[in-house]
C-alpha cells in the first residue's frame, strides 16, 4: 500500500511539530547535518560542501532544568532553551554546531554548548559588530577560515562554482520566501502569521531544495485554498527578536488582527534580500550577512564620518524600511516584541519607538519570557492596542 | 575607663586614596574642558581609545564609571527610573540604565550638569566612542543616547574569537591587521571631527604611560599572593579607577602613585600585615563585577575574617618586552604592545606541559577545563564568590560554568550571590550574609579534600 506523503502546508505542520524526523533520515543515509544558531552562520558554505544546515531551536513549551546548571536565569530565555535541548540530548543527532558572534549570551553558549556537549565538528564565527570597510574586510577572512574547517571536517574541496550553485540556490529559497509573502498583502492574507511560522521553521530543518519545493506548494495551496485567515478590523507588522513558536502569532491572530508582514528572524529578517553574486563568492557572502541583515546586533549608521548625529535621520537611516513594509502589507500598527534579557533589541526599542511615533505609525511594545503563560498578560495588552488602533 | 575602639575590618591603604582622589579630578577635568570648550569624549573602558583620544588632546569621561559612582552614594536609583520612564526597558545593563537616565535630565536642562549629578556630573559629548569589545551594551548604549545628543557615535571594534580559532596564529595576525586599519579609521574620523592630524610621537608617550601603569599593577598583584593578603579587593576597585578611567590625566601622575602603592603594599607583605584588621581565615576571590552600590557588604565578610585577595574583572595583563623596533607603523606598534596570542598568553601562564595538555583540550574539545582558573590557585582561595548579575549578561552568562570547572578541577568551591552592578534592589545583603556563614562550612571542607588529594592549598 503506498504511504501518502504529506505535501504543502500538512508538510510544513508535519516538519514544525517534528522538526528533527527528516534529518534523522538525512544522517542514516550518511548526510552532514550541521545545526546552527541564529541566521548568521552563513547557510551557503554549509550547502556547497552538500551539508544539510540545520537551525536550532528551543521550546516554548518544555521547562529549562539542565541549562540551569550551565546559566543563570538571568540569560536570553530563548538560548538557555537551546542549551537546555541540547543537555538533554535533542540534538545529538548532528554532526557539528555552527554559531557566531550574534549577541553576549550567544557567544557564551557557543562555549558552553562545545564544552558540555561536544559536538564532533564546532567553529566560531567572530562576526564584527560594525559596517566599517574593516570590518567587512574581516569578516571576509572569518569566512575564509570557517570554508578551511568545513573543508576538513569533510574532506573535501568547496569549490568556487559549488559554492555559486549553493549562493543561487539559496537567492531562489529567498525569493520564493518573498513570493509568499505577497500573498500576505491581500485582504485578508491568505496566510496566517502562525502560519508562516510554521513554513519558515520547516524549511530551515530540511536542506534547500527540498525546502524550495515545500515553499512552492505552500504557495500554490494557499493561493487556491477557500478556507484561509479570516479578515480582521486590524492588520499588524511584528517588529523584533525571536518568535520561533506560533504561540505568540495565535495569541495575536485569535484576537481581532492578521499578522500581515514582520521582521523578525524566524520570519522575513533572513530572506528579503538576496546574496549578490560575485566574482569571489566570498564578498557577495560576507556583505549579505553582515549588512543586508537588519538585525539589532549590527551598530548601522549612514555614515561613520559624520560629525554631527541627526537622531531623526539617523533612525530614518536604520528603520525606514519598517515604513516601507507597513505601507506595502497596509499595517494599521506595530506589536513591537522582545524576549526578556535580550539586550540588543533591548536598546532598540526607544529608537524604534520614536520612529514608528515620527512617521505616525501606532506601536505597543511587548516583553516575554518565552514560556506559555507569559503571554496571557500580554494578550489583554494587544487588546488595548487594537481598540487603540480601531 | 576609656573604651577601646575596635578598628575597621578593612586595612585600607593609604596610597588608594590619593590614587583614588584622581578619579574626581577627573570629573572635574572633564567639566572645565568643556567650559573651555575644548572638546570631551564619553568612551568605554576598553584597551584601545583612550590613549589615542588623550594623544588627540580630547578629554575622556567614563559613563560606565561614573554610574557606578552614583551607585556607590546612592543617586543611580532616581536616574534609572528616569530611564525606564522614557522607554529604556529594566533588564539592560545597570551602568547603561544610569547613564540614560542622566542624559535624559542633561537633555531637559538645554545639555547643563543636573544639579543633582554627584561629583559634579559629566560634561555634554562631543563625541562617544563606543566599544564592540566584552558586551552588546557598549556599543547599543552609546548609539540609542542619540534621542539626547547630537555627538557623533564611534564604535570601535575588537576582535572576540572563539577559544580554538584564537590558537592559529593566522587568526592572530589578521586580528592585529584588522585592529591595526580599525584604529586608523577611528583616527581618521577624530581628524575630520577635530580638524587636526594626530600626534604620533604623543601616541607613543601616552600608549607608554598606559603600559607602564599596567606593568605596576601587575607587580603589585604579584605581590598580593602573600599570606596574609596585603590588599583587599575593595582597594584594587578603588585603584583600579584611576588607572583605567584616568580620563586624560598626566600618565605620570598615575604611575607615580602606583609606585606609592607598590611600596606600600611591599611593606606589609614584609611584616605581615593583611588587608583586613581581622586573623585571615579565609582567602577569596571575587568573579564578575562588583555591587557599586553596597560594597561595605565586603567589609562585613571581612568581620568574619573573609579576606577577599583577587577579583577577576579590571585584572592587569602580564607586561612584556616586545622588540618592536622593526616595525616602522606606529600604529602597528602600538597594538602589537597590547594584543598577544593565545599561545603566547599560554606559554606566558603555564609550564610547557600544561601548555601541551591545554592546546590538546582545546583542539579536541574547543575549550579547555583549566583556562580561566589560574588565579585562583595562584592566590590559593578557599572560596570563590560569583556575583551573578540582574543586568549583565556578558560577565553572568558564564559563571554557573565557571562555578562547575573550579570545583571539578581545583576543588575550590563557590558561593553564588545575585545582584547587580547599580540597581541597589536587587541586591539582598543579610541573605547573601546568612548564605555566606553557610558557606564556610563548606570551605571548610574543601579545604580538607585539597589536602587529601595533596594539593598545594
Amino acid at each position: 500500500m503506498a504511504v501518502e506523503v504529506n505535501k504543502g502546508l500538512a508538510r510544513a505542520i508535519e516538519l514544525y511539530q517534528d522538526r528533527s524526523s527528516r534529518a534523522k533520515e538525512l544522517r542514516a543515509e550518511g548526510k552532514h547535518v550541521m545545526g546552527y544558531l541564529c541566521i548568521y552562520p552563513v547557510l551557503e558554505m554549509m550547502t556547497a560542501l552538500d551539508i544539510v544546515p540545520y537551525r536550532i531551536f528551543g521550546d516554548l513549551h518544555e521547562p529549562v532544568t539542565e541549562a540551569d546548571s550551565y546559566m543563570p536565569a538571568v540569560n536570553c530565555p530563548f538560548l538557555r532553551s537551546c542549551l537546555d535541548l541540547g543537555l538533554k540530548g535533542k540534538y545529538d543527532f548532528l554532526d557539528g554546531f555552527v554559531t557566531s558572534h550574534i549577541c553576549d549570551v550567544g557567544s557564551t553558549l557557543s562555549g558552553i554548548w562545545i564544552y558540555a556537549i561536544k559536538p564532533p565538528f564546532s567553529h566560531h564565527i567572530d562576526m564584527p559588530h560594525t559596517l566599517h570597510d574593516t570590518a567587512l574586510t574581516h569578516q571576509k577572512g572569518l569566512l575564509e577560515d570557517f570554508r578551511k574547517a568545513l573543508e576538513d571536517h569533510v574532506g573535501k574541496k568547496m569549490t568556487t562554482e559549488a559554492l555559486q550553485a549553493a549562493i543561487q540556490a539559496h537567492n531562489e529559497q529567498r525569493a520564493l520566501v518573498r513570493e509568499l509573502y505577497e500573498l500576505k498583502k491581500l485582504d485578508p492574507p491568505l496566510i496566517s502569521g502562525a502560519e508562516t511560522v510554521q513554513v519558515i521553521k520547516a524549511i530551515e530543518s530540511i536542506p534547500v531544495d527540498e525546502g524550495k519545493q515545500l515553499l512552492r506548494e505552500v504557495i500554490s495551496e494557499v493561493k487556491e485554498r477557500k478556507n484561509g485567515p479570516q479578515k480582521k478590523s486590524a492588520r499588524l507588522l511584528v517588529w523584533g527578536s525571536i518568535i520561533d513558536d506560533t504561540a505568540m502569532m495565535e495569541m495575536i491572530e485569535g484576537l481581532d488582527a492578521n499578522v500581515v508582514m514582520d521582521d523578525t528572524c524566524v520570519g522575513s529578517r533572513p530572506y528579503f534580500e538576496d546574496v549578490e553574486l560575485t566574482d569571489d563568492p566570498l564578498n557577495g557572502l560576507a556583505q549579505h550577512y553582515m549588512e543586508d541583515i537588519k538585525c539589532s546586533r549590527t551598530f548601522r549608521v549612514n555614515n561613520y564620518m559624520d560629525a554631527k548625529k541627526d537622531y531623526m535621520k539617523d533612525l530614518e537611516f536604520r528603520f525606514s524600511y519598517l515604513k516601507d513594509y507597513a505601507e506595502q502589507w497596509k499595517a494599521d500598527g506595530v506589536i513591537m516584541e522582545s524576549v526578556r534579557y535580550c539586550d540588543t533589541h533591548g536598546y532598540d526599542v526607544p529608537g524604534v519607538r520614536d520612529y514608528l511615533d515620527e512617521v505616525g505609525l501606532p506601536c505597543v511594545y511587548l516583553e516575554h519570557d518565552y514560556t506559555e503563560g507569559a503571554l496571557a498578560p500580554l494578550r489583554t495588552r494587544v487588546q488595548g492596542f487594537l481598540e487603540i488602533i480601531s | 575607663m576609656t573604651q577601646e575602639t575596635k578598628p575597621r575590618a578593612l586595612n585600607r591603604l593609604k596610597s588608594m586614596y590619593e590614587l583614588r582622589a584622581e578619579v574626581d579630578r577627573m570629573y572635574e577635568g572633564g567639566v572645565e574642558a568643556s567650559e573651555e570648550g575644548k572638546p570631551v569624549a564619553w568612551v568605554m573602558l576598553e584597551g584601545w581609545a583612550n590613549a589615542i583620544l588623550n594623544a588627540m588632546g580630547i578629554k575622556t569621561v567614563f559613563p560606565e564609571n561614573y554610574s557606578s559612582l552614583c551607585a556607590a552614594q546612592g543617586m543611580a536609583e532616581p536616574f534609572m527610573e528616569r530611564s525606564e520612564a522614557e522607554g529604556w526597558p529594566s533588564h539592560l545593563c545597570g551602568y547603561a540604565r544610569a547613564s540614560v537616565g542622566y542624559s535624559a535630565r542633561m537633555f531637559e536642562l538645554d545639555g547643563k550638569i543636573p544639579p543633582e549629578a554627584p561629583g559634579g556630573g559629566m560634561p555634554k559629548p562631543t563625541l562617544m566612542v563606543a566599544s564592540g569589545q566584552t558586551c552588546d551594551a557598549r556599543f547599543k548604549w552609546f548609539q540609542s543616547l542619540g534621542r539626547f545628543f547630537d555627538a557623533p557615535v564611534w564604535t570601535l571594534e575588537s576582535p572576540s574569537p572563539g577559544t580554538r580559532e584564537r590558537l592559529s596564529p593566522e587568526t592572530y595576525e589578521r586580528n592585529v591587521q584588522f585592529l591595526v586599519k580599525e584604529l586608523k579609521a577611528f583616527v581618521a574620523f577624530l581628524e575630520n571631527l577635530l580638524g587636526k592630524k594626530m600626534d604620533w610621537d604623543m601616541l607613543e608617550f601616552t600608549g607608554g604611560g598606559t603600559n607602564e601603569i599596567n606593568r605596576l599593577r601587575w607587580e603589585i598583584n604579584e605581590l598580593r599572593k602573600s599570606r596574609p593578603g596585603p590588599m583587599h579587593t575593595r582597594d584594587f576597585w578603588s585603584v583600579m579607577t584611576a588607572a583605567l578611567f584616568r580620563g586624560a590625566a598626566d600618565p605620570e601622575v598615575i604611575v607615580e602613585g602606583h609606585k606609592r602603592m607598590y611600596d606600600e603594599v611591599k611593606e606589609r607583605v614584609e611584616k605581615g600585615i593583611a588587608g583586613i584588621n581581622r586573623p585571615e581565615k579565609y582567602r577569596l576571590a571575587f568573579e564578575g563585577l562588583p555591587p557599586w552600590h553596597t560594597l561595605g557588604f565586603l567589609d562585613d565578610l571581612a568581620e568574619r575574617g573573609w579576606n577577599f585577595v583577587i577579583e577577576s574583572a579590571y585584572r592587569p595583563f602580564r607586561p612584556r618586552d616586545i622588540d618592536l623596533s622593526m616595525i616602522d607603523d606606529p600604529m602597528e606598534r602600538y597594538v602589537r604592545r597590547q594584543y598577544r596570542s593565545l599561545e603566547e598568553s599560554l606559554h606566558e601562564d603555564y609550564e610547557p606541559d600544561e601548555v601541551e595538555i591545554i592546546k590538546n583540550e582545546i583542539l579536541c574539545d574547543g575549550m579547555s577545563s583549566r583556562l580561566g582558573l589560574k588565579h585562583i590557585s595562584d592566590y590559593q582561595v578557599d572560596g570563590v564568590v560569583l556575583h551573578v548579575l540582574l543586568t549583565c549578561r556578558a560577565t553572568s552568562a558564564g559563571l554557573n560554568l565557571l562555578q562547575r570547572k573550579i570545583l571539578d578541577v581545583l576543588k575550590v568551591p563557590s558561593l553564588v550571590i545575585e545582584g547587580d552592578i547599580i540597581d541597589a534592589s536587587a541586591f539582598n545583603a543579610p541573605e547573601a550574609l546568612r548564605k555566606a556563614e553557610a558557606f564556610e562550612e563548606t570551605m571548610d571542607h574543601y579545604r580538607k579534600v585539597r589536602k587529601e588529594l595533596g594539593m598545594p592549598w
